[in-house]
């Protein structure tokens, strides 16, 4: 039984490498389209995730960048400004603040081990609030010289508890006291230490590089934080929702460009297309002359030319998501070499409505490539057409 | 059936006009087999499109049926062509990614008719395909090329078969394969008009036309 989509598709297997290389070339568009709106997706739903595990509500920093703060809540940014941690009395003795913590983030890199050690120092009792999800093998640290490891540290030095922790710091004899289980966040890159050894060990006493805060009621976090701006000078406070505008502003800025250019790519996949029909338009003219004496109407070939540009288009939007989909970690892993903060997890899932879209899009644009080849084809006259 | 009166087509080639008929009138009868002969370039073709409404005279009338289709509109006409019309052409025309039953089917997808699997063997052993239906074009010899394009041709179930020089690509047996094919239609009842540039086929029709510079001659 023949019909209209069965003898596009017969048309366009007649040429298989230049129909090949024209789906590839939609696929390989639609693929990077679908990869960089699931991206978009995944990074914001990872990074308000990550927000979340920090457990506090806003941090207190000394004034400068909201971005140098964004830094430091999830990868532990170095900025080179202190808040003395005489703050904290202003911050404890104001009102719906359910805790308050300085906390002091640092690298430390390590010559011998040739690596970078992410320092977390924060009060202990604290870490254990802030982080009631965490499941620790050992005992959270309850003396000056332990600390505890996040996951990835302890896989990568092979720790457990007990063991000594190799201290860039001479003369420092840190211990293990525990592991936090795999969290597949920023959490397990840290080296989590009491405050005061933290501070003892980068040789910066009273200052922390921010005080995280909580609050009794998240719905007051506006007037806590104006109440602490207008009492306490120098300081700067970011709310994590602040943080999570400011990493999705700058990633937005990045989709932008990305969707410029898929565009720009999937424009010209579209003209492939155009250019392919249309070389077989004039290639089958005496048939479509054929065709239109046993019974074709004009109406009817311009469906059958479209019918192959919208095959070529659907099948090579399909094909880039099925690739896009599975050369996700490829993809993912080169954005993390390349992008100074991702969050953690999965960054390009497959969604099934960004993939619709995504198809839906390439349908469209594939009708609208199909329509000047369309039209040429349906206006070859017959009877020339045969004569050839 | 058909009625050609005092038909005149000019067309257009480069710089010229070029008048490829001039005022033909001929008077066809259904069940008709009548040969159309003539040296290139004298009309023959063009007459053929005319009687298949596949172009249309710059002067005169085409009656078919009662019915005068030279000035019809090209969407009347396109019906004409489905239901009363077949083509056979010299070169085949067949789709190389399609069947032979799949070709012969091919007009039926314009008509929106079901493509009846029963009515499709019955004209593929007609025409001596009937092992041949799973086949692609490219596995036939040029007579069952011919012979699958004669069956494409049947499948709406014309009134008028027209044959634009049916064995001009065919050896001797395939050429008579191909005539006894149109011989027997036309003892059916089809009325069948062959172009063709073969005296001895054209010897062997009821009927046979000459033309020359676009005239049919007496």
């Amino acid at each position: 039984m023949t019909s209209y989509v069965k003898l596009a598709a017969k048309n366009i297997l007649r040429h298989r490498t230049r129909s090949l290389l024209t789906m590839l070339g939609i696929a390989a568009s639609v693929g990077v389209l679908f990869a960089v709106l699931s991206f978009n997706k995944g990074f914001t739903e990872g990074l308000a995730v990550e927000l979340e595990r920090t457990g506090l509500h806003f941090m207190i920093v000394p004034s400068g960048c909201a971005h140098e703060v964004a830094a430091l809540v999830l990868h532990g940014a170095v900025i080179p400004k202190f808040l003395d941690t005489g703050v904290m009395e202003h911050v404890e003795q104001t009102a719906g603040i359910d805790l308050a913590t300085p906390i002091l983030v640092a690298q430390l890199p390590d010559q011998q081990r040739g690596k970078i050690d992410l320092i977390y120092g924060i009060e202990m009792n604290v870490l254990e609030a802030i982080k009631p999800g965490w499941e620790i093998t050992g005992t959270i640290p309850r003396h000056e010289h332990e600390v505890l490891l996040g996951y990835e540290v302890a896989q990568h030095d092979n720790l457990k508890p007990g063991d000594h922790f190799s201290s860039p710091a001479e003369g420092v004899d840190l211990v293990v006291s525990g592991i936090v289980g795999y969290s597949g966040s920023q959490d397990d890159a840290f080296v989590y230490l009491p405050i005061q050894s933290a501070q003892n060990l980068l040789g910066y006493p009273q200052s922390a590089t921010a005080i995280g805060v909580k609050v009794d009621d998240p719905t007051r976090i506006g007037a806590i934080t104006e109440s602490l701006t207008s009492s306490v000078p120098g300081i700067q406070i970011v709310t994590m929702g602040e943080v999570m505008n400011s990493v999705s502003n700058l990633a937005a800025a990045a989709r932008a460009l990305s969707l410029a250019i898929v565009l720009i790519a999937i424009l010209i996949s579209a003209v492939g297309v155009m250019n392919s029909i249309l070389m077989a338009v004039f290639e089958r003219t005496q048939e479509i002359g054929m065709m239109r004496a046993v019974g074709a109407s004009r109406w009817d070939i311009f469906r059958i030319i479209l019918s192959e540009t919208t095959i070529l288009a659907l099948v090579g939007g399909v094909v880039g998501i099925v690739l896009s989909t599975l050369g996700a970690r490829l993809i993912e892993t080169f954005v993390r070499s390349v992008m100074p903060f991702v969050p953690s997890g999965d960054l390009i899932r497959f969604e099934p409505i960004v993939a619709l879209g995504s198809v839906a899009f390439i349908f469209v644009i594939g009708l609208c490539a199909g329509i000047y080849p369309a039209v040429k084809a349906s206006k070859i006259n017959p009877v020339e057409a045969i004569k050839g | 059936m058909i009625e050609l009166k005092n038909i005149e087509k000019t067309y257009r080639r480069g710089v010229e006009n070029v008048r490829a008929l001039r005022g033909v009138n001929l008077t066809i009868d259904a069940g008709e087999l009548m040969a159309i002969v003539g040296p290139s370039g004298a009309g023959k073709t063009t007459l053929l499109h005319i009687l298949g409404c596949l172009d249309q005279p710059t002067n005169g009338d085409v009656v078919f049926d009662g019915v005068n289709t030279a000035s019809m509109p090209e969407s009347q006409l396109v019906k004409i062509r489905r239901e009363k019309i077949g083509f056979v052409f010299q070169q085949f025309y067949l789709i190389p990614g399609l069947s032979v039953f799949d070709n012969i089917a091919l007009p039926l997808l314009f008509s929106k008719k079901p493509a009846q699997r029963k009515k499709i063997e019955q004209l593929a052993e007609m025409v001596g395909l009937e092992h041949r239906l799973n086949h692609a074009p490219a596995q036939l010899s040029g007579g069952e090329m011919q012979r699958t394009a004669i069956a494409r041709g049947l499948v709406n179930d014309p009134a008028i078969l027209l044959a634009d020089e049916p064995t001009g690509n065919l050896d001797t047996e395939n050429s008579e394969k191909i005539f006894a094919i149109l011989r027997r239609l036309s003892d059916e009842g089809l009325t069948t008009i062959m172009i063709t540039h073969n005296p001895e086929l054209a010897a062997r029709a009821e009927r046979t036309v000459k033309i020359r510079d676009g005239l049919i001659c007496p």
